[in-house]
């Protein structure tokens, strides 16, 4: 392993955990502005991670190993998923970023989320992993449909290398790429449970998913798990926003040239998170069992992405 | 004939919209929506006779992409946003013989169909790549149209289907069977005839003569009693 690699392996996912809060706080932000309310302060995520890792951790007595193994099973995951994803600079080495091994990681660490929701026994821990179950049965072939595509279209399954070649192209090199990144987008969304999918800022409600699941989760245990979950959704962004926009990913490693390209990509994916924002607030909460018509539309454009490359 | 420069490049990417705004129109439930995307559909097709007559230099083109801009992106919209004043529900959520999901599935089936069909005779009929890829795509469209018409239940999105048909198959016409400027002209025409007779039709067709008139008044038409 060179210094190049090594650099890479912790900024990597350093950059993920830092900024992940920041974008959190910035949806919030967004959508509370647009509804007309002053909303909470952008840096607001990381004062309730700090008094989250202060609080103390309470268990139900029904639950057993995999509430107290979930949460550092899912942050390792995430983290090692967020290698795979280049957000800063293209390391030099190929032996990780491969696209479909990429969201494996991602289903895994989702996984264990699931049985720690099961675990305990509570009504809503097992109805919120149910739904979580369901949803993600569903994206599923959508995802790999648009792996697929992305492969297709750029002739490799590594992502590092994808981004390379997308460096050396423009839009016009490859216009599927904007259905592809339409894709993208409504699998970002789901995967960090949005809202016409889910609604992060429920609680106790019918309706929820994600948050149901980790109702059984307190104090560091809770904190390590919205990280996780904050980090899935960077990495997701972050492979949109360079799929669709790379320009500003350094190709080498430099001091002034990192800074620079991390400085770029974080205010590409603020950019981001406010579009986000955006979208949740002129959305309504589709319900669950319409939700499918909103993932077709994630799987036809992958599909005709193949058969538009097919034609060209 | 066509370059595969800056051109090419630019239609393949206006093409690349065509399609995105063909899977909203088949799941979009909200009429105001579904307008505003039948309008950025025609206003693309517009912008790809431009970008064909700065390659061709065919006046026609040029034409034909001032006809589409007025009529399909301001003159037919504009219309049917008035029928949404007399519309009880702004949106469609009624949908006959195929869910939104499956009809999506099978219009990649169609794309698919028509590609593998195409592709037989793509050799002889077509000299460039980007021909076949509007052939292609133009077939499609009209076929997804045709698609909305019959899984919709509402006239006012069935309209849009027709619409969305109307724009395949000008697509199609731009880029493989060159049709002389007066008939593109006189399916025009047609078109803005059936729009103003069918949503005439879609809010008579339940009421009396009276409430008919009535109607009618609201959406700026007056009669003499």
């Amino acid at each position: 392993m060179n210094w190049n690699t090594a650099v890479y392996i912790v900024m990597n996912p350093l950059f993920a955990l830092v900024l992940s809060p920041l974008v959190l706080g910035l949806i919030k932000t967004v959508k509370a502005r647009i509804q007309g309310r002053p909303g909470p302060p952008v840096l607001q995520q990381y004062y309730q991670l700090r008094k989250l890792f202060h609080k103390e951790i309470v268990y139900s007595e029904d639950s057993s190993f995999i509430v107290r193994l979930g949460p550092y099973l899912g942050i390792a995951f995430m983290l090692t998923a967020s290698l795979f994803v280049p957000m800063v600079f293209i390391p030099q080495t190929g032996w990780f970023g491969n696209i479909i091994l990429f969201f494996y990681l991602m289903i895994t660490a989702k996984f264990f989320m699931v049985l720690g929701g099961l675990d305990a026994g509570s009504t809503f821990g097992g109805m919120g992993s149910s739904r979580e179950m369901t949803v993600s049965s569903i994206i599923e072939p959508v995802t790999i449909m648009s792996c697929a595509a992305l492969a297709f279209v750029l002739k490799t399954t590594s992502i590092p290398e994808m981004f390379r070649t997308l460096l050396a192209g423009s839009i016009f090199s490859y216009p599927t790429l904007i259905l592809v990144g339409i894709s993208l987008f409504i699998i970002l969304i789901v995967e960090s449970a949005r809202v016409p999918v889910d609604n992060p800022e429920t609680h106790l409600e019918l309706t929820m998913i994600h948050e149901a699941m980790i109702l059984e989760q307190s104090g560091p245990k809770l904190a390590l798990v919205e990280l996780a979950s904050g980090v899935r959704q960077t990495v997701l962004m972050a492979l949109l926003i360079n799929v669709t926009f790379p320009w500003g990913l350094a190709g080498l490693a430099g001091c002034a040239s990192l800074l620079l390209a991390a400085v770029t990509m974080a205010v590409k994916m603020l950019i981001l998170a406010a579009t986000v924002g955006l979208f949740e607030s002129l959305l309504a909460k589709i319900r669950f069992f319409r939700l499918p018509d909103f993932f077709m539309i994630a799987l036809f454009l992958s599909f005709i992405t193949i058969v538009f490359e097919l034609l060209r | 004939m066509m370059n595969t420069g800056i051109t090419g490049d630019l239609i393949e990417v206006l093409f690349v919209l065509i399609l995105g705004t063909a899977a909203f129109v088949i799941t979009q439930r909200a009429l105001r929506s579904l307008f505003t995307l039948y309008t950025i559909q025609s206003v693309i097709l517009a912008a790809i006779a431009v970008v064909l007559f700065a390659e061709h230099r065919t006046v026609s083109l040029l034409f034909i992409a001032l006809l589409t801009l007025v009529i399909k992106g301001f003159v037919i919209p504009a219309f049917l946003r008035r029928t949404l004043v007399v519309l009880p529900s702004k949106r469609d959520i009624e949908f006959s013989y195929l869910t939104p999901a499956s009809s999506i599935l099978l219009s990649a089936v169609l794309l698919f169909i028509v590609y593998t069909s195409f592709s037989n005779v793509a050799e002889v009929l077509f000299s460039d790549r980007l021909f076949f890829l509007g052939g292609v795509i133009g077939v499609s469209l009209a076929l997804m149209g045709m698609m909305v018409i019959f899984s919709r239940k509402k006239v006012v999105s069935k309209i849009v289907g027709y619409l969305t048909m109307e724009n395949g198959v000008l697509l199609f016409g731009l880029f493989i069977a060159e049709m002389p400027f007066i008939i593109e002209v006189l399916i025009v025409i047609d078109l803005f005839m059936l729009i103003v007779l069918s949503t005439i039709m879609a809010f008579g067709i339940d009421s009396s003569i009276e409430a008919f008139h009535k109607k009618l008044t609201q959406l700026g038409m007056r009669f003499e009693d």
